[in-house]
C-alpha cells in the first residue's frame, strides 16, 4: 500500500514512516515547503511532498496513494495559530482528499478530547468527550484537537471513507523525555501533583507502531483507539527516571493531587470574586486544565490489543534505553531506525504551491 | 443592534468578547471562510448563525453593523459590499491597502449615509485618553511634537515571518510594517494634525521572509511634528509613546500601563527634577502592580482601546451621535499610511 503521511517531519511522523517502511508499505512524506529534510536518514523511496495545508492543498498529492496518515498538528503558539495550522488545515486536506480515491484515513488524534472533569475511574474509549462550552476552557491545544476530530469524521461520514481515529496517551522518546503530564517545573524544582498518578504512555516507537497497523488492518476500520503502552509507570517512577537516565539536575516535591487540585478551586473562586466573574489565571491554576494534566485514572488502552491484536513492541526499560541510551554506552539511541536507499521516486510534480523531491540518503 | 462579522480569526475574538458584553448589541452571525473556524466561533460566543459566503449572509441576515475582521487585502471588498447593503461598517486597520481604495470607500459610505469606522484603537487606551485629557484641559499647554515607536519582535517563524506560508500582510507594500502603520498615523493624526510632508527610512536588519523590519519616519503636520517607527529587533516588546507640549511631557507604553508625566512645576527650578523623579517613581510602581492586575483581571488588556471605541461606536449609532472615528478621519489617516509606505514593493 501507498500510505500519504501528513507532518511526516515530527517527533511521532518520523517514526510512523519508519514503521510503514519496515512493514513494506511506500511512503509520501508530506512536510512544508522550509522543512530541511537532509537529516531525517529517510530512503529515496520516500517521496517527499511539499505543501503547507494552511495554503493550497493540490489534488495531486493524493495520486497512487491508498491511505493517508494524518499527522500534522501544531503544538505550539497561540490558540488561532494553533486553530489555523490543525483545524483549517486539516479542512483543506479533507477538501483535497474528497476528490481523490482514497478511501482510508487514520487520524492522529489526543487524549486531551476527552473530558477529563466527567471522568472518573477509567479512562478508556469510551469516556465522554469535551463539548462546549467546557472545551473553551481548555487549551489551545484541546480546543483544535477536538475540532480536528469533528470535522475530520464529519468529512469520512459524508465521503464514506474508512476512517481510523487513534488518541495517544503521553507520548514520549528520544528528545521528548519531559512531559506536561510530569507536574510544574520551576528551574530544577519539579512539583509532582499525585506522585503514584499513573501515566498513559506510549513510546514513540510503539505508538507508530500501531499507526502501521492501522493503514491495512481490516479491524480497524471505522474504530477509535486509544493508544497507551501501559499505565504501570507512576509519575514519581518515570519523573525519577527522567532526571536519572537525561543527567538533567533536578529534584521532586511530591503534593498530593487533591491538594493541587483545590489550590485550583481556591485561586479560581479568588479571581472570580476579586474579578467580578472575569478573572483570568495561568493554565495550571485551571481546574479543568489541571485535571486533563494530572488526574488520578486507569488508561487501560486494551482495546487495541484485544481488536488489532497489537503487542507494545518495545517494554518500558527497553525504551528507556532507547531514550536516553543503555546505561553505560557511549551514545543515545532511539534516533529514526536508519534505512537503506533504494531506487527514486517517479511522483509528477503538482502545482506551483507543492513540489515533491528525492529524500537525500 | 443587529450585528455580523466578517472573518473568525484571532482579532475577531476580541471584537466578539467585547460584543458579547455590550447590552443592545444582538449578534446575529459570523462569517469565515473556513467553516469550522466560522462554527466554532459561532458556538464558543453563543452566534445563532454561520456563514462561509458573506453575500450570501449579508442578504439573509440584513445586519445593521458589519464587523470586518479579515485579512488586510479583503477589506475593501468587504466593507464596500457591507456599506452598499445598508449596513455600518467596523473595519479592522489598515482600512484599505492603497490611498485610492480609502478615498472610494470613504465615499461609499456617504453616498450610503452609513458610518464607516476603521479601528484606531490605540487613540482610545487608557494612556491616550489620559494625555488627551490633560492636552484638552489647557494643563499641558499645545503639542509640539509626538513620538510613536512600536518594538515589536514579528521574526519569529510563526507569525508574519513564516518561512513556509505568505502572510498575507507582506503583499502590502511595506510588508508585515504595513499592518501596523495605522496605529502611528492615526496617534500622530491625533496630536498634530493632517499631515503636509512625511520623509521616511525603510531598512532590513535581519535575515527573514519580510521584505522591511525597521522602519522610521519624520512627520511635518498642522499642527506639529511627529516621529514614528518601527523595530523588530529592539527588545523588549513595548510601544512607546511619548507627547512633547509647551508645559508637560508624557510617555506612556500602550502595550502595558505605563503613563508618566515630567511638568513644568512651580517652586525653585533645581528642585524640579527631584518632584518629577518622584512622581514618576510613584507612577512606574502604580503601573507595575497595574500591569499584573490586568492580566489577571480576565478585561480586554491591551485591547482596552477597541473595547472603549466599540463601545463609543455602538453609542454614537444607536444615538445619532458623532462617531469617535469619522471618515474624514479614516481618509486623513489612510493618506498619511500612504504617505508613509516605500514606493516600491519588494518580491
Amino acid at each position: 500500500m501507498k500510505a500519504l503521511v501528513t507532518g511526516a517531519n515530527g517527533f511521532l511522523g518520523q517514526h510512523v514512516v519508519a514503521a510503514l517502511l519496515a512493514r513494506g508499505h511506500a511512503v509520501r512524506a508530506l512536510v512544508r515547503p522550509a522543512t530541511p529534510v537532509e537529516g531525517l536518514s529517510w530512503p529515496l523511496t520516500v517521496e517527499i511532498a511539499r505543501a503547507d495545508l494552511r495554503g493550497a492543498v493540490p489534488e495531486s498529492l493524493f495520486s497512487g496513494v491508498d491511505v493517508v496518515v494524518h499527522l500534522a498538528a501544531a503544538v505550539s503558539g497561540g490558540e488561532d495559530a494553533q486553530f489555523s495550522a490543525t483545524v483549517v488545515g486539516t479542512e483543506r486536506l479533507l477538501a483535497a482528499m474528497a476528490h481523490s480515491k482514497v478511501r482510508r484515513l487514520v487520524l492522529a488524534s489526543s487524549f486531551s478530547v476527552y473530558d477529563w472533569s466527567r471522568i472518573a475511574g477509567t479512562l478508556n474509549e469510551d469516556s465522554p468527550l469535551e463539548v462546549a462550552p467546557d472545551l473553551y476552557e481548555r487549551d489551545g491545544y484541546a480546543v483544535a484537537k477536538s475540532w480536528q476530530e469533528r470535522i475530520t469524521r464529519a468529512a469520512a461520514k459524508q465521503q464514506g471513507w474508512e476512517l481510523v481515529v487513534l488518541r495517544p496517551g503521553w507520548i514520549w522518546g528520544l528528545g521528548h523525555g519531559y512531559l506536561a503530564g510530569l507536574g510544574q517545573q520551576f528551574g530544577s524544582v519539579h512539583l509532582v501533583f499525585g506522585p503514584s498518578t499513573r501515566l498513559p504512555l506510549t513510546h514513540v516507537e510503539n505508538c507508530a507502531d500501531v499507526f502501521a497497523r492501522c493503514v491495512d488492518a481490516e479491524a480497524a476500520a471505522g474504530r477509535t483507539f486509544n493508544v497507551v503502552d501501559s499505565d504501570d509507570v507512576r509519575i514519581w517512577q518515570y519523573l525519577g527516571d527522567h532526571l536519572r537516565r537525561s543527567g538533567e539536575p533536578g529534584f521532586r516535591v511530591p503534593i498530593p493531587y487533591a491538594l493541587g487540585y483545590a489550590v485550583t478551586k481556591l485561586a479560581t473562586a479568588t479571581s472570580k470574586w476579586l474579578f467580578h466573574g472575569k478573572g483570568k489565571l495561568p493554565g495550571v491554576l485551571i481546574p479543568c486544565r489541571f485535571e486533563a494534566r494530572f488526574k488520578p485514572l486507569r488508561f487501560p488502552g486494551d482495546k487495541a490489543r484485544r481488536e488489532l491484536g497489537w503487542v507494545p513492541p518495545h517494554s518500558y526499560e527497553a525504551c528507556l534505553d532507547l531514550t536516553y541510551g543503555r546505561p553505560g554506552a557511549p551514545s543515545q539511541g532511539d534516533a529514526v531506525p536508519k534505512l537503506s536507499a533504494g531506487a527514486a521516486p517517479e511522483f509528477p510534480l503538482p502545482a506551483s504551491s507543492a513540489s515533491t523531491e528525492a529524500a537525500t540518503p | 443592534m443587529k450585528t455580523a462579522l466578517i472573518g473568525a480569526g484571532q482579532i475577531a475574538r476580541q471584537h466578539l468578547a467585547c460584543l458579547q458584553e455590550m447590552e443592545g448589541v444582538d449578534v446575529r452571525a459570523v462569517c469565515d471562510l473556513s467553516p469550522a473556524a466560522a462554527e466554532c466561533a459561532a458556538e464558543r460566543f453563543g452566534i445563532p448563525k454561520w456563514y462561509t459566503d458573506y453575500r450570501e449572509m449579508l442578504a439573509l441576515e440584513m445586519p445593521e453593523v458589519v464587523h470586518v475582521t479579515t485579512p488586510p487585502s479583503s477589506h475593501f471588498q468587504l466593507a464596500t459590499a457591507a456599506l452598499q447593503a445598508g449596513a455600518h461598517v467596523f473595519v479592522e486597520k489598515p482600512a484599505t491597502e492603497s490611498v485610492e481604495e480609502v478615498r472610494a470607500i470613504t465615499q461609499t459610505a456617504l453616498a450610503a449615509n452609513r458610518a464607516l469606522v476603521e479601528n484606531h484603537n490605540y487613540l482610545f487606551n487608557r494612556a491616550t485618553r489620559e494625555i488627551l485629557a490633560e492636552i484638552e484641559s489647557g494643563a499641558a499647554g499645545k503639542v509640539v511634537h509626538v513620538e510613536a515607536l512600536i518594538c515589536l519582535d514579528i521574526l519569529g517563524p510563526s507569525g508574519f515571518a513564516d518561512p513556509n506560508l505568505v502572510h498575507p500582510a507582506l503583499r502590502m507594500a511595506g510588508g508585515a510594517i504595513a499592518d501596523f502603520l495605522p496605529h502611528l498615523a492615526s496617534l500622530a493624526w491625533r496630536f498634530v494634525g493632517p499631515h503636509r510632508s512625511a520623509h521616511t527610512v525603510w531598512a532590513k536588519r535581519a535575515t527573514s521572509a519580510l521584505p522591511y523590519d525597521e522602519f522610521h519616519a519624520t512627520v511635518e503636520a498642522e499642527r506639529g511634528t511627529a516621529s514614528l517607527g518601527f523595530s523588530a529587533s529592539a527588545q523588549p516588546d513595548a510601544f512607546w509613546l511619548r507627547v512633547y507640549c509647551e508645559r508637560m511631557q508624557a510617555t506612556t507604553n500602550l502595550f502595558e500601563t505605563r503613563l508618566t508625566f515630567d511638568r513644568v512645576l512651580s517652586g525653585p527650578k533645581p528642585l524640579r527634577p527631584l518632584w518629577n523623579g518622584l512622581r514618576e517613581g510613584r507612577d512606574i510602581r502604580r503601573a507595575a502592580v497595574g500591569s499584573l492586575v490586568r492580566k489577571l483581571s480576565g478585561g480586554p488588556g491591551p485591547y482596552d482601546g477597541l473595547w472603549e471605541l466599540l463601545r463609543g461606536t455602538y453609542s454614537a449609532l444607536s444615538t445619532h451621535g458623532d462617531l469617535p472615528v469619522g471618515l474624514r478621519q479614516v481618509q486623513e489617516v489612510g493618506e498619511l499610511v500612504a504617505a508613509l509606505k516605500p514606493r516600491e514593493v519588494l518580491q
